[in-house]
């Protein structure tokens, strides 16, 4: 599967990067979770000098391949451009790319010896690499404990279409090489099986369970979790579903399982069941818009009620027509189901993508009812030199704020360690 | 995170540590400014120019003026500045100031006078004073004080000789650089008389007179003072092919370090003035519009580029364009032709409307495609389609004896 959106031309980046104002105290910058300073790198496509503007973006995001293809910039720097206000923001992310498609990453790295002690990291993906790279960068040796693969979600399941296999390869290979002392192979599940001479311990091992929908008919053949599949996609082999996926959820997961489904067989039928509307969908909009391009439809406001099967193998779902009613505690308008309303869709397959919940691992630490582990404002748990975060944190989040989180735990576990600030 | 290159030069035996320096300009002109920038980075400071105790400084605001496209108005900046009105008093207790702050920084400071005891005392005075270097500006568009007032020291040959001589005389083996105007008939001889002069090197070049605007309404010209206006000097990146010009005339002619000055605004540019001869290059209009966090990109540039290059320091590149610069009559006869590249081409027809009232009537139009066709047998490869191509798609051919050679002009 081919990656869809193009880097820009030369001409192009040139062109908007002159339309970039080199704003002071540029909001952009600001509103980047990874405070990447982003006045600067454009001013390095101007100039000319792109392995700076990659050396730029580096030093503050270790995940640059990632962001540079998938971060929803429309949430973060875009939305604070002030650009936007005589015209539209600047293209950000896509700068962004183009600096990280036409260079390699900057081997010439002067760092410091790696002789302040070893931390454990449990979890290779977003936020336990960028915290391992800032260790690293202050002189301790970060060993990662990784159950699957490094890279974590982006690496395991992003749709190769919006991040090829070979580029994140590129971004974690690096990292792995230059900043990580050691991986141990296999999961972790209490902090008990952290042995050896750790002088900190960072959690983070995001959400990979996902929820499952409470109707009957789940147990089918022909039912699958949303996650899964993209897993399966990403490692290179196809799914194996049939011609007509309903795909139930009204997030970035369901649409992107879509679209992935979509486009491994274009001749199929892939809807997403949604209980909202549009405007509910939270999904990232560049990621909505390429799921209509492919092909993807969309069955708004309806509840999906039960799987029905033939002989334990998916026939299709009933759902019942819902209208919005007032909003519920996520803000949104919360679907009310219209009586005498049931209509069934006929279906190969169902693709469940409701969400995803905390593991109930790591009991000695302090969780909230969802299972997200509690920190305080320096990441760390209610044990002491234990810190976590990411979406095992936040829950639900993204790249870049899983990064972020990665960079403060790193100087919080520093300071933790050697004091001061 | 990154090795740094080491873009560390000598210049007239002062240490930069890159060859990026402060004019003489409002960015030198408060303490706490040029402090600020010497921390931000920038390898040394040339104070702005000052004169004796006493000497009357009137200003006038506003001051600047600008021109180019609405959101990037700054592609020239024009000024009706005079020298600072610090003078030498004040200007010495900064030197030693900055010098004990920044010890491994060049500081220096330029100085104007109007008799010989005044362009002495000048010198005399920052020499005790610990600075580095002494700039004399020989070329403030309002014109210089002393013999011709209104008029540019360095716009007459003998006065530039004289008083050269006399700033020589009393700096000693304090390194002199003379800063001269673009505006003169002959820079050679200009150059040549610095030389003579004694000066150890030549600061080429300052703003340009220029005028830069007159508002059709109300006939007030830019920038407007109460309904009136005066002539600026004009700087930024308008004057950098002025600037190229100069110093590579004087690169040429000439054997004297030159500090390039005027339209640099980014590392390329650096390099280009560099590539022509100058030593180290001098910025103004850059961190007075964008501040000076702007040293990050040109430090970064030039490291990269020396990388690229395989080069050891900035000054390998000291010259190295000159040998390909020269008169008109000596250059090759290539057949030229332009090369239109279809799958660049948007269509906009420029190229077209461009040779057909300013060119050859070389472009045929297909109005159906909207595309261009270059006929070879009427093209004479003039350049002129090339320069108004919104999107780069069309080069020069150029062909000797069967050996091809391409003009594309990089970005
Ligand atoms: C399908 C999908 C699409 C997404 N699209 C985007 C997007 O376009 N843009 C965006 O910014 N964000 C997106 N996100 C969100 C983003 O991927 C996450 O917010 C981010 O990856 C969280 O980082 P993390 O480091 O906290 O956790 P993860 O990325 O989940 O990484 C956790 C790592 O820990 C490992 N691990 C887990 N448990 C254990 C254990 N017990 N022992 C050892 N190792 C363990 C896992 O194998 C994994 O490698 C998407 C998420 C999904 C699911
Ligand atoms: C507002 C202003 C004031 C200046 N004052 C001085 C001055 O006092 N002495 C001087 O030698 N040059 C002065 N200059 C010229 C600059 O030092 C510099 O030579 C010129 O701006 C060209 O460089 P640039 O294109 O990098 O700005 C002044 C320039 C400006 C814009
Ligand atoms: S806010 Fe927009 S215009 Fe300003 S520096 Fe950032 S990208 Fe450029
Ligand atoms: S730049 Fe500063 S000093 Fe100059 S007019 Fe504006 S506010 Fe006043
Ligand atoms: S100017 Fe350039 S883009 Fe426009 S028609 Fe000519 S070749 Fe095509």
């Amino acid at each position: 599967m081919e990656e869809i959106e193009k880097t820009l031309t030369k001409e192009q980046a040139l062109i908007e990067a002159e339309r970039c104002l080199y704003c002071y105290d540029a909001p952009c910058e600001k509103a980047c979770p990874a405070h990447v300073p982003i006045p600067e790198f454009i001013q390095s496509i101007r100039s000319g000098d792109l392995k700076g503007g990659r050396e730029i973006i580096e030093e503050a995001h270790p995940l640059i391949e990632s962001c540079g293809r998938i971060c929803p910039e429309e949430s973060f720097c875009q939305s604070a451009c002030t650009r936007a206000q005589i015209d539209s923001p600047i293209k950000i992310r896509e700068l962004h790319r183009y600096i990280t498609d036409h260079t390699d990453p900057a081997e010439n790295l002067d760092l410091l010896p790696a002789d302040k002690g070893k931390i454990a990291i449990i979890g290779g993906g977003p936020a336990g690499l960028a915290c391992a790279r800032e260790l690293r960068r202050m002189g301790y040796e970060p060993v990662v404990f990784e159950k699957k693969q490094l890279g974590g979600v982006p690496a395991q399941e992003i749709s190769p279409t919006r991040f090829p296999r070979e580029i994140e390869q590129k971004e974690v290979k690096f990292l792995h090489q230059y900043f990580i002392t050691d991986v141990k192979d296999g999961k972790v599940k209490s902090l008990s099986e952290i042995k050896g001479d750790y002088k900190a311990i960072f959690i983070a091992t995001g959400l990979i369970n996902e929820l499952d929908l409470d109707i009957p008919g789940t147990d089918l053949n022909g039912v699958h979790h949303a996650r899964e599949i993209l897993r399966k996609v990403k490692a290179g082999n196809n799914s194996g579903l049939g011609k007509r996926i309903g795909v139930i959820g009204g997030g970035n997961v369901a649409v992107e399982v879509a679209s992935v489904l979509m486009l491994e067989d274009p001749k199929r039928d892939v809807e997403v069941i949604y209980r909202r509307g549009l405007k509910e969908l939270k999904a990232f909009k560049k990621e909505i818009e390429e799921a209509i391009d492919v092909g993807v439809t969309f069955q708004f406001l309806a509840i999906p009620k039960e799987i029905k099967g033939e002989n334990g193998k998916v026939s299709g779902i009933v759902v019942t027509r819902a209208h919005l009613g007032e909003p519920d505690e996520s803000g949104r308008r919360h679907p009310e189901p219209i009586p005498n309303s049931d209509f069934f869709i006929p279906l190969s397959d169902v693709v469940i993508a409701i969400g995803q919940k905390a593991s109930d691992f790591f009991p000695e630490v302090e969780k909230d009812r969802k299972g997200l582990i509690k920190v305080n404002d320096d990441m760390m748990t209610s044990v002491k030199g234990v810190f976590a975060g990411g979406d095992i944190v936040r829950g639900a989040s993204t790249v870049v704020e899983s990064v972020a989180d990665g960079k403060k735990a790193a100087k919080a576990i520093v300071k933790f360690l050697e004091g001061g600030e | 995170m990154y090795k740094k290159k080491d873009l560390s030069i000598d210049f007239l035996g002062i240490h930069l540590d890159s060859p990026f320096v402060l004019s003489a300009a409002p960015p030198t002109d408060e303490l706490e400014i040029a402090y600020n920038g010497l921390k931000a980075g920038w390898a040394g400071v040339i104070l702005k120019t000052t004169s004796v105790d006493g000497n009357p400084v009137n200003l006038k605001y506003p001051m600047m003026s600008s021109f180019g496209p609405m959101h990037k108005k700054v592609v020239g900046l024009g000024n009706i500045d005079l020298i600072s009105a610090y003078h030498i008093d004040e200007v010495e207790r900064r030197v030693k100031a900055l010098k004990e702050a920044f010890p491994n920084k060049m500081i220096a400071a330029s100085i104007m006078g109007a008799t010989k005891e005044q362009w002495q005392t000048l010198v005399w005075r920052l020499k005790k004073a610990g600075a580095d270097l002494i700039e004399c500006s020989f070329s403030c568009p309002q014109g210089s004080m002393g013999e011709e007032p209104g008029k540019m020291l360095a716009q007459s040959v003998e006065a530039t000789e004289k008083v050269t001589r006399w700033v020589k005389e009393a700096a000693g083996d304090t390194p002199v650089l003379i800063k001269i105007t673009p505006q003169v008939t002959d820079i050679v001889e200009v150059a040549k008389a610095v030389k003579r002069g004694g000066a150890d090197g030549i600061t080429a070049s300052n703003t340009v007179p220029s005028l830069l605007g007159i508002d059709i309404k109300t006939f007030e010209p830019y920038p407007n003072v109460f309904g009136k206006g005066a002539y600026s000097g004009l700087s930024g990146p308008a004057i950098k092919p002025l600037t190229l010009r100069t110093i590579s005339e004087i690169a040429k002619n000439v054997d004297i370090v030159i500090s390039g000055n005027g339209g640099a605004f980014n590392w390329r540019d650096a390099v280009e003035f560099m590539a022509v001869g100058a030593s180290n290059v001098q910025f103004c209009t850059l961190p007075m519009h964008y501040g000076f966090r702007t040293i990050r990109d040109l430090k970064d540039g030039l490291a990269h580029y020396l990388m690229d290059m395989g080069f050891n320091s900035p000054m390998d590149i000291v010259g190295k364009a000159l040998p390909n610069i020269e008169s008109q009559e000596e250059l090759p006869s290539p057949i030229t032709r332009a090369e239109i590249n279809e799958d660049k081409c948007i269509g906009c027809g420029l190229c077209y409307a461009a040779c057909s009232d300013g060119g050859h009537l070389a472009i045929e139009w297909d109005s159906n495609k909207r595309r261009p066709h270059v006929n070879e047998d009427k093209c004479v490869g003039c350049a002129m389609c090339m320069q108004v191509c919104p999107i780069d798609a069309i080069r020069m051919k150029e062909k000797i004896d069967g050996q091809l050679h391409y003009f594309v002009e990089e970005r």
